[in-house]
């Protein structure tokens, strides 16, 4: 082999990690910063998930709960798929409680809130209700409360009222009515929701999770007790996705939004790099170009080290 | 009596509880609601002890000048200020305590997981050598999944995503459900040892 070539895989197996640090940032920061038209498929984890809030559209009997069990760490991730959900349910009229169980999480909920409901005509304890923070140390007692009368089990919202006395609390009573709750963590712990409001009331359960929590999930998602999963970055991606082509679709025919079709959401592409769609609905979307480019890096330097031991290691030999 | 007394609340609510999950009848349920009460009681003072810990810990790191003290002072300051702008002002969007989160808290933590990105570039790099038959393994199921990951997979191949998802699904599980069933046996048999007054390292040392 050429003496040149091997120096410079000998060179390049001892290069700076700071090198690495550098090329890693600019593939993160420039695909951030211009954003450019890839497209997104969307899974059917994401599509059951879409299909159940869908299928509450405009009914007062019925609403979700989403659970934020995370701190600001794993926002980048984890907050578009909440702005997207809240979104989704103010677009299509559907009933939705926000609650937490970390204090830090208590902010981001209200950021959700307040991100989403700028571009709506919607009111606290009508159109929504924030339970607020409620300390991990009473999450059983709350959870397994829920499941008789949420009212009673939660008592106050973020604003200190009385939960029993809001409107939208009206034909809504406890895991019957709030037949979905979605866990957003960088944890497992949707199972709690699955061991309690899932086993003993029968609950619908999803989460929105990191993605490195993805593979700790799927023995839930595939026994079906999750019913859907919003998987990391890419998942958030598929969620905006589809609440653009289909939730915040406005025509003639459909006013207020479009059912889901597969033949629809196969053949859309919702271009990002316009300002038809405002940049809180398309952070994801933003965000997986960086992260393509990110693992293409990645995978470049395993590729790249792994010539260059099996050429050292050819040498030495 | 130190020991024993908590030893006796333990075993009987453990048992109380474990019976109300399979009895359904108005006394369980009646007990579990007035438990709940007490349930919800109890944190807040869970909470003033965390808080008071952390007084004390800090304070002695202050008191004694211990080396990076002011890293302590600086703890201090942000849960002082932190919880006086959220008395004060409240915690809704526009407050000192919203701005804090959003400028200070927020970008701090992501800032600290995204390192993480950096991290496991050079790792991957400098270790993810197909050394041998599993490494290579390892190494090419990596490679699936984070092509499968990402839009361009699909963009080369139908394979790729599909075959990322079969990883995710088929080893990954089997793995995964392994583990979980491991651990299941092992809560299931602490907790009989709890329960039963067999293991008694959580009363602490003494009597």
């Amino acid at each position: 082999m050429n003496k040149n070539v091997i120096k410079f895989f000998d060179k390049i197996q001892n290069i700076d990690r700071r090198y690495i640090y550098l090329v890693v940032a600019f593939s993160i920061i420039i695909p951030l910063l211009i954003p450019f038209n890839s497209p997104t498929y969307v899974t059917k984890p994401t599509e059951d998930i879409y299909k159940k809030i869908d299928s509450f559209a405009g009914d007062e009997n019925k609403a979700i709960l989403m659970s934020f069990t995370h701190d600001a760490s794993t926002m980048p991730e984890l907050f578009p798929m909440e702005v997207s959900v809240l979104r989704h349910c103010f677009e299509r009229n559907i009933k939705v409680f926000t609650i937490c169980w970390l204090p830090a999480a208590a902010p981001l909920v209200d950021y959700a809130i307040n991100t989403a409901k700028e571009d709506f005509d919607v009111q606290s304890g009508v159109d929504y209700c924030n339970f607020g923070y409620k300390p991990w140390a009473i999450q059983l007692p709350i959870m397994l409360g829920m499941g008789d009368d949420i009212a009673k089990a939660v008592e106050t919202d973020s604003q200190g009222r009385k939960v029993e006395n809001l409107e939208i609390m009206k034909n809504i009573k406890n895991y019957d009515d709030m037949n979905l709750v979605i866990d957003f963590a960088a944890s497992s712990s949707s199972i709690t929701w699955i061991t309690y409001a899932r086993a003993r009331f029968g609950a619908n359960i999803a989460a929105g999770v990191t993605a490195v929590m993805v593979a700790d999930n799927y023995p839930y998602l595939q026994t079906g007790q999750l019913m859907g999963m919003l998987r990391g970055l890419k998942g958030a991606a598929e969620y905006e996705k589809l609440v653009d082509v289909f939730a915040a679709y406005e025509s003639e025919d459909y006013p207020n939004g479009r059912p889901f079709s597969n033949e629809i959401i196969k053949e859309t592409r919702v271009p990002i790099t316009g300002d038809t769609v405002p940049y809180k609905y398309k952070k994801a979307r933003i965000g997986m170009n960086a992260q393509s480019v990110a693992h293409i890096m990645m995978i470049f330097f395993i590729l790249l080290g792994n010539i260059g031991y099996f050429i050292t290691k050819k040498k030495e030999i | 009596m130190k020991r024993q007394i908590p030893l006796i609340i333990i075993i009987t609510l453990g048992f109380m509880f474990v019976a109300h999950s399979f009895i359904p009848h108005k006394i369980s349920v009646d007990f579990f609601d007035w438990f709940q009460d007490w349930a919800k009681a109890i944190s807040p003072f869970a909470v003033s002890l965390g808080i008071m810990s952390l007084f004390m810990v800090h304070g002695t790191k202050i008191k004694r000048k211990v080396p990076n003290w002011q890293y302590s002072v600086v703890t201090l300051a942000g849960l002082v200020f932190t919880a006086f702008a959220g008395f004060v002002w409240g915690t809704q969007s526009g407050t000192p305590y919203m701005w804090l989160f959003e400028n200070v808290q927020m970008p701090m933590s992501a800032t600290m997981f995204a390192l993480l990105a950096f991290y496991i570039a050079s790792a991957a790099y400098k270790a993810f050598r197909a050394r041998s038959a599993e490494a290579t393994v390892l190494l090419v199921a990596a490679i699936i999944v984070m092509l499968g990951q990402v839009p361009l997979g699909a963009m080369i191949s139908k394979w790729i995503p599909e075959t990322s998802t079969w990883i995710l699904n088929v080893p990954n599980l089997a793995a995964k459900r392994a583990i979980m069933i491991g651990v299941g046996l092992g809560i299931t048999a602490t907790s009989l040892k709890i329960l039963l007054g067999i293991e008694r390292t959580y009363l602490g040392g003494g009597d």
